[in-house]
């Protein structure tokens, strides 16, 4: 094996490929720094990409993502490995760490791949498509979504029976059964950690109902079926398909809440909830949409301009958390909680339930630092050495925290937190140590 | 406008716990329990007042004991703030309050005072005992009178003004004006509640426990009932030695459940138990089994010549009567069915 380890050299590597992975990865190219960046996924662009709009300004999400990741995919300085997993980093001294790198088998050939999509339509295999949140199929040959970027198809050879249909129909001949893990072996004068974070699942919240009762969705499921690349091109509840109007959210589900073990506040749930809220308004407008919250934290740049819209366009807002959620034999879930500004138990009907699930720290980065220890705080996010001074500095003098990573976040504040680490990744270059 | 008591979260902490500082008020406590309805909301509201030290409000509020701990609220409380444990203390809390002699109060906060009260109350039987040259019969037959003096005397000196008081706070302070028809009307609902406790039965997975305690309940009024009516253990009568071997050996069985239980904090109302909980199922537990030996061992004919046995039931026995039943937990049996039977006259 040693043999086909392939070495290379650049100024920096950047972990995990979202937006503030891409954003920092851009930062140091623009600047003249050669830039790996490596992303686990077959696409560059992180959860951003998949989203439908952005609060406060209701821009689309991929109108903001895609011109940044054609921009890092065609950028000269910096090589993107996807599907791809950094496996260990060492600091050998100051300036010089030495990064394992993986690249797992896409079975196409990238370059000769024209995203024609005959293999997608040869393909006999259906699964779930997990770009679309499970809300419909794909094939076992396919291309991962409509904006991914690189466009090329993929074979997902877990659920692959090896027929060979899209081998056969392949015109360029670029799908490929033999290709093996390739293994690469990287030196870096610095590195950005830009792991983002998982969401919370909400199968460890049974009561709730979540995966029981099929009208209940997260909020990144509702997210999907109001993106411009959605599924099914309206609303509609997953248990019938018809087209609900009368929705809830759930705010808190799984954050603030010590009994799953994550006590801490999302950030981002109260405004995507309010932002989806505005926008069903407009894709149902006879709909009626209910946000159950404990607290609306509308805290940052137009945020409470955002809340009082929403308000104003009708969303109903009622104080109390769910408490739990029962599922009617036509599918309509009857919601109980306490009117806090009433005093009173209350049950409600709703057709559809959105949980508003909460940010999770995404601890794999930290296991893969060798010698040196990438210290976690204690919530499992990458500690932040010095929060208020240096927000990018981690345990690791020359390793940097960009984004999410460090902490839950919204989007302004990842793209300024990778601009952050940047620059002192940068600096930390320039000063050789 | 009420004025905010701080001292009162200090002084309800004495009787359990709660983490004040911990609710952020979302109501989910409410919203998981089972026997909230609209009509009747908590725990958020009791947590609140207590907050707020609003303790008219508190004291002139049935909800403590609408709440039978089912410990929802508490497992699924978002910031571990055990509002579970916070509806017991404030019914120890009330307990206090409704007890016009204080002592309820001082037994429950000081450890100390209720030890010191257990064993005054057995020097006094040991003193009688000596006083009586430790003379079996003239105990016994004492004892037998004590049983009958004690109910009558705890009972019209404790317990009934403490009803009457409770019934002052929930019915005639706030100004309720109640028809005496209903107050014989709803007569069926106090004992129905007294004897069944069926309010247990909404409770989310509690038939085993309701079960338990149903048979305890009525193991201890069987064992009330036949050693002080029908005499038990001086009684000739098969049916009678019968019937106190069951109830005893039903008693004592049930309450190592209890204790097990306890011990193992399997659920969440035995995670926080205070002395006064396991005083109670530990001495009903020895009253069970020095009652069941002492029949034992008069039955075998030994009974003469042990009668250290006699004299440890008889302390066990008064300090029952005289400490547990007016001023520890055996009240709940009391304020727990008036609750229900002041509940039903208040919606009336």
């Amino acid at each position: 094996m040693a043999d086909n380890i392939k070495t290379s050299s650049y100024d920096a590597l950047v972990i995990g490929a979202g937006i503030a992975g891409g954003e920092a990865a851009l930062n140091l190219a623009n600047n003249g720094y050669s830039v790996l960046l490596v992303e686990k996924d077959l696409s560059v662009g992180g959860k951003m990409i998949l989203l439908s709009k952005v609060f406060p300004t209701l821009d689309c999400a991929a109108c903001i993502t895609t011109p940044k990741v054609s921009e890092i995919s065609r950028h000269p300085g910096i090589t993107i490995y996807t599907g791809s997993e950094v496996r260990r980093v060492v600091k050998k001294s100051e300036n010089n760490f030495e990064a394992e790198v993986v690249k797992h088998p896409r079975y196409v050939i990238e370059d000769d791949c024209t995203a024609c999509q005959l293999c997608e339509q040869a393909c006999p295999v259906v699964v779930k498509d997990q770009y679309q949140y499970n809300l419909v199929g794909r094939k076992a040959a396919f291309i991962p979504f409509s904006i991914a970027s690189p466009r090329v198809a993929a074979i997902d050879i877990e659920n692959c029976t090896l027929c060979g249909a899209c081998e056969k129909v392949c015109p360029t001949k670029c799908i490929d059964f033999t290709m093996e893990p390739e293994e690469f072996l990287v030196s870096v004068g610095t590195v950005i950690v830009a792991t983002g974070f998982r969401l919370f699942d909400p199968l460890n919240m049974p009561r709730y109902g979540y995966g029981e009762y099929k009208n209940v969705l997260t909020s990144m499921e509702m997210e999907r079926q109001l993106a411009p690349t959605r599924p099914f091109n309206t609303i509609l509840r997953p248990g019938d398909g018809k087209m609900p109007d009368k929705l809830a959210y759930v705010l808190c589900t799984g954050s603030r809440d010590a009994t799953v073990g994550n006590p801490i506040c999302s950030q981002i749930c109260c405004m995507y909830s309010i932002k989806q809220a505005q926008l069903l308004m407009g894709a149902l407008p006879m709909a009626d949409v209910t946000i159950y919250y404990i607290n609306i934290r509308s805290f940052g740049k137009g945020f409470e301009e955002f809340y009082e819209q929403a308000k104003g366009m009708g969303v109903n807002f009622i104080k109390g958390k769910i408490g739990k959620i029962t599922e009617k034999e036509n599918g309509n879930l009857v919601l109980r909680y306490e009117d806090i500004n009433e005093n009173r138990l209350r049950e409600a009907e709703h057709d559809m339930v959105i949980l508003s699930v909460g940010v999770l720290p995404n601890p794999d980065a930290a296991s893969i630092f060798q010698g040196e220890e990438l210290k976690l705080d204690h919530l499992n996010f990458i500690g932040q050495a010095r929060p208020l001074a240096n927000p990018s500095e981690t345990s690791i003098k020359g390793v940097f925290v960009a984004g999410t990573a460090s902490g839950p976040m919204d989007i302004p504040d990842s793209i300024l937190s990778a601009g952050s680490a940047s620059s002192e990744a940068m600096s930390y270059l320039i000063r050789k140590g | 406008m009420a004025a905010v008591n701080t001292a009162f979260s200090r002084e309800l902490s004495k009787f359990g716990a709660f983490d004040f500082n911990a609710c952020y008020n979302c109501g989910n406590c409410t919203a998981v329990c089972s026997l909230s309805n609209e009509t009747d909301s908590f725990p958020r509201e009791m947590i609140r007042f207590s907050v707020l030290g609003l303790e008219d409000d508190i004291k002139g509020s049935l909800k403590p004991w609408l709440c039978y701990y089912c410990g929802e609220c508490t497992t699924h409380c978002p910031q571990q703030a055990e509002p579970g444990e916070l509806m017991m203390s404030l019914r120890r809390w009330l307990t206090s309050v409704y007890d016009w002699t204080g002592l309820s109060g001082l037994l429950y906060r000081s450890l100390t005072a209720t030890v010191a009260a257990m064993t005054a109350v057995a020097l006094g039987v040991l003193a009688y005992a000596f006083h009586e040259d430790l003379h079996l019969e003239k105990i016994m037959h004492t004892g037998h009178l004590f049983e009958m003096v004690a109910i009558a005397a705890v009972f019209s000196v404790i317990l009934l003004p403490n009803l009457v008081r409770m019934w002052y706070f929930i019915i005639l302070k706030p100004g309720l004006r109640i028809p005496v028809k209903k107050y014989i009307t709803s007569l069926a609902d106090l004992f129905i509640h007294m004897f069944t406790q069926k309010r247990t039965l909404g409770c989310d997975d509690s038939q085993v426990r309701w079960f338990e305690h149903l048979v305890l309940v009525f193991g201890y009024l069987g064992l009330l009932f036949t050693t002080v009516f029908l005499d038990w253990f001086s009684s000739d009568s098969a049916f009678v030695i019968t019937l106190g071997y069951v109830v005893s050996i039903i008693i004592f069985t049930v309450t190592i459940i209890f204790v097990g239980e306890r011990i193992a904090r399997k659920r969440e109302m035995n995670s926080k138990s205070q002395p006064s909980d396991w005083m109670f199922v530990v001495w009903l537990f020895l009253m069970g089994i020095s009652a069941f030996a002492v029949r034992l061992f008069s039955d075998l004919g030994i009974l003469e010549s042990n009668t250290w046995l006699y004299l440890t039931h008889l302390i066990i026995l008064a300090q029952w009567a005289l400490v547990i039943v007016p001023f520890g937990k055996w009240t709940h049996f009391l304020y727990r069915s008036f609750a229900m039977y002041f509940d039903k006259l208040k919606k009336s």
